[in-house]
């Protein structure tokens, strides 16, 4: 009986075995190597690891200096929105989870475009902000720069971020809530209590996914950034027009080392949370 | 209260607007007629559409994301059903352990997973097409299949099946005609949830086809060289094809978040 569970599984393990363990052993492999007249040579060394950390330390910083702030607002825009539905809007609630849910599956490239037309010179806010003579000349800081950035960001995370802290909010009972503020809580001390003991598990979720998928951006910043460079815009060319495998490989697994690393920093900030 | 009660509808109403907007424009957008998308609206018109179906490339992107996101569906709903079910009998903790290890593609940015799947492929000496994004696919839609077919499966009623049993039915035979029909629903919506996610992805598409197209990468080209509104119009064929999925999905398995 106990091998047939097994064998049910295993289609599913070999997918997971041979399209990603395989591949990025074979991708940490190649980050060792070196390219010499466009071929891969095999070797094994750390050159490219200290080209990727010494050569990139701005674009990595200009990286996280944008993806740390995006996660954070993510995750409190979504616990907020969450919150909102699941006790303060009544029979509105369930329009707005179903809301979160049509935006995560509205198209990554098409919000992306989305909002290129809204913040652009002759955009939608320009448009409108012109046509009302509200402004005489578009405001130009809304596209091409970090604000116009962000807000991308976020509206794309927004619906990662809502499902997994609504779903623990729908644990929480209203009389939970009732009897703190009988016993004389006030409004922040809910939320507090809420966010980081109710909301523990999709409120780190929502921050892993959100910094994850933010600093491995590329098409964002290059649509919507302007002159913004993240680390992925420098890793992409390198498996197109520049023939670099090691180098963008090496890249890669720096990358996500740094995410990993501020994820674990702020898994572990998380427990001094913990009441236990 | 009353003013908490105020406010609070206020913050939902703008925070939904903000969320929804962007999608409703994309589309509002695709029946103007001005070659810019931008207020005011003079009037309304579909020469974007005329204009994306006498397009060069769009019937074979079309083509080409639909027999992606069919394929996508059809093998993920096999193998993830199959490893539902298998989970579903093991303890919890297991069951859980491995669903996290197989959702890391998920979490993992798109980036890295095309490009370390696009060396790896090249590498074996494999030709770059449809198969290969395909296979790719795979990776991120069986995920969110064994996700919802066991959250169905661990409320089973397996005394259904032991009657079966008891009345004679192999193991076989009592899978086909009882926990099929049983799970079918839930099948069915998990696969439409994969169809969704094929559809709609960019990156890894991009760098696992070679040389074909898919809408999205369709999309992109034209965004790199102009902002025509006759983007909005496939933006509105992807978003047609990946809302109507995941609403009839979210409809048949009754899944709220």
């Amino acid at each position: 009986m106990k091998n047939k569970n097994f064998l049910l599984i295993t289609p599913a393990i070999a997918i997971f075995s041979f399209l990603f363990v395989l591949p990025f052993i074979y991708f940490f492999l190649i980050s060792l190597w070196k390219i010499k007249f466009f071929k891969l040579i095999k070797d094994f060394n750390l050159v490219n690891y200290e080209k990727a950390i010494f050569n990139y330390v701005e674009i990595f910083l200009n990286t996280y200096s944008i993806s740390i702030p995006v996660a954070i607002v993510t995750t409190i825009i979504g616990f907020y929105y969450s919150y909102l539905a699941r006790f303060k809007t009544g029979k509105f609630g369930s329009i707005m989870i179903f809301i979160a849910l049509i935006t995560l599956f509205g198209g990554y490239l098409m919000k992306i475009y989305a909002w290129k037309t809204i913040l652009g010179n002759e955009g939608i806010i320009n448009s409108i902000l012109i046509y009302f003579h509200m402004i005489d000349e578009p405001l130009s800081f809304l596209l091409y720069s970090k604000q116009g950035l962000i807000i991308t960001f976020v509206h794309f995370l927004l619906p990662f971020s809502i499902l997994p802290t609504y779903a623990s909010l729908r644990g929480v009972n209203e009389i939970e809530i009732d009897s703190m503020k009988d016993l004389g809580a006030k409004f922040y001390h809910v939320q507090f209590m809420l966010f980081f003991q109710r909301c523990r598990t999709g409120v780190l979720a929502s921050f892993v996914f959100c910094l994850l998928i933010t600093s491995g951006d590329y098409i964002t910043p290059y649509l919507i950034g302007g002159k913004i460079t993240f680390i992925g815009n420098m890793i992409a060319p390198k498996f197109g027009q520049f023939y670099d495998w090691p180098g963008g490989a090496a890249m890669s697994f720096t990358m996500l080392t740094i995410s990993i690393s501020i994820i674990l920093i702020v898994t572990f900030l998380f427990k001094f949370t913990d009441p236990k | 209260m009353i003013i908490d009660k105020f406010v609070s509808r206020i913050f939902a109403f703008v925070l939904s607007f903000f969320l929804i907007s962007p999608i409703l424009l994309v589309v509002l957008f695709a029946f103007t007629d001005r070659a810019i998308a931008s207020f005011p609206i003079n009037s309304l018109s579909l020469k974007w559409w005329v204009e994306i179906f006498n397009h060069r490339q769009f019937a074979s992107c079309l083509f080409n994301s639909i027999t992606i996101g069919l394929s996508v569906a059809l093998v993920s709903s096999i193998t993830g059903t199959m490893a539902a079910v298998g989970l579903s009998k093991l303890p919890t903790k297991t069951a859980s352990l491995t669903l996290a290890i197989i959702s890391i593609p998920i979490m993992l940015p798109p980036l890295v997973l095309g490009i370390a799947l696009l060396s790896f492929y090249v590498s074996l000496g494999m030709k770059l097409g449809l198969h290969t994004v395909i296979i790719s696919h795979l990776l991120f839609t069986q995920p969110f299949v064994i996700l919802v077919v066991y959250s169905r499966m661990i409320t089973f009623d397996y005394s259904v099946i032991d009657s079966a049993r008891d009345l004679g039915a192999s193991p076989l035979k009592a899978f086909i005609t009882i926990t099929i029909p049983i799970i079918q629903p839930v099948v069915i919506g998990a696969a439409l949830l994969a169809v969704a996610l094929s559809v709609d992805d960019f990156i890894i598409t991009f760098f696992t086809i070679g040389a074909g197209n898919t809408l999205p990468t369709l999309v992109f080209g034209m965004m790199r060289t102009s902002l025509r509104p006759s983007v909005n119009a496939i933006g509105t064929i992807i978003l047609f094809m990946t809302i109507s999925s995941s609403i009839i999905a979210l409809w048949i398995t009754k899944y709220r978040g």
